[in-house]
């Protein structure tokens, strides 16, 4: 997983049926020391982060089973997802 | 999921028998997490019908496979959306609670989302 703050919301009418219903946040990541790396994910959203607030995003499996839980969710069209909201980091 | 451009399409008269009907599109990543590939473009399969000058959504690894239906393919990137609208908020990094403040402004973000 990685660390980045939500900056903002991407729509797209014209998509793939398994988008159908996911929020798709733009998280823009952080380094280890939390400066901006200027790399962007597109991650999808299931906890209602705002912009603004710093997520964890996790990818591959890992980002499916934010959306549901496995072994049986390789249907699933997402390779990132916010896996936590970031209250604070030491 | 990664933000791209499309760029130009890719012909191929000798390929994988699976990926016989896939249209292939060539993405430019707008910024992208982790560029396994110095080259700064990828081939992605098009579902969606996206069209050179479009901005997509581009999904990588198994996903990219899941959308053709087939977990087999010989695919790692697929166009799954054409993106309508990007509305962001260039002080996002800096609002209250965001973490540490930023020394350098979002790391060039700002040029390629507008």
């Amino acid at each position: 997983m990685i660390r980045g703050t939500v900056i903002g919301q991407v729509w797209a009418t014209r998509k793939a049926r398994g988008l159908d219903g996911q929020t798709l946040l733009l998280v823009a990541a952080r380094d280890a020391e939390g400066q901006p790396t200027g790399r962007l994910v597109v991650a999808s959203d299931t906890l209602d982060a705002r912009v603004g607030e710093d997520v964890t995003v996790a990818f591959g499996s890992g980002a499916r089973n934010v959306l549901r839980p496995g072994p049986d969710n390789r249907d699933l069209l997402c390779d990132a997802a916010i896996a936590a909201i970031v209250e604070g980091a030491g | 999921m990664i933000l791209g451009r499309v760029i130009g399409h890719v012909w191929a008269a000798r390929r994988d028998a699976r990926l016989q009907r896939a249209k292939l599109l060539v993405v430019r990543p707008h910024a992208i997490y982790e560029p396994a590939f110095a080259t700064r473009h990828l081939v992605a399969t098009d579902d969606v019908d996206a069209g050179v000058g479009d901005d997509v959504i581009v999904c990588l690894g198994a996903p990219a496979r899941a959308s053709l239906g087939d977990n087999n393919m010989p695919v790692d990137a697929a166009v799954l959306g054409v993106v309508d609208r990007i509305e962001w908020r260039p002080d996002a990094m800096q609002a209250p609670g965001a973490g540490p403040g930023i020394k350098r402004p979002l790391g060039g973000i700002e040029a390629v989302l507008k």
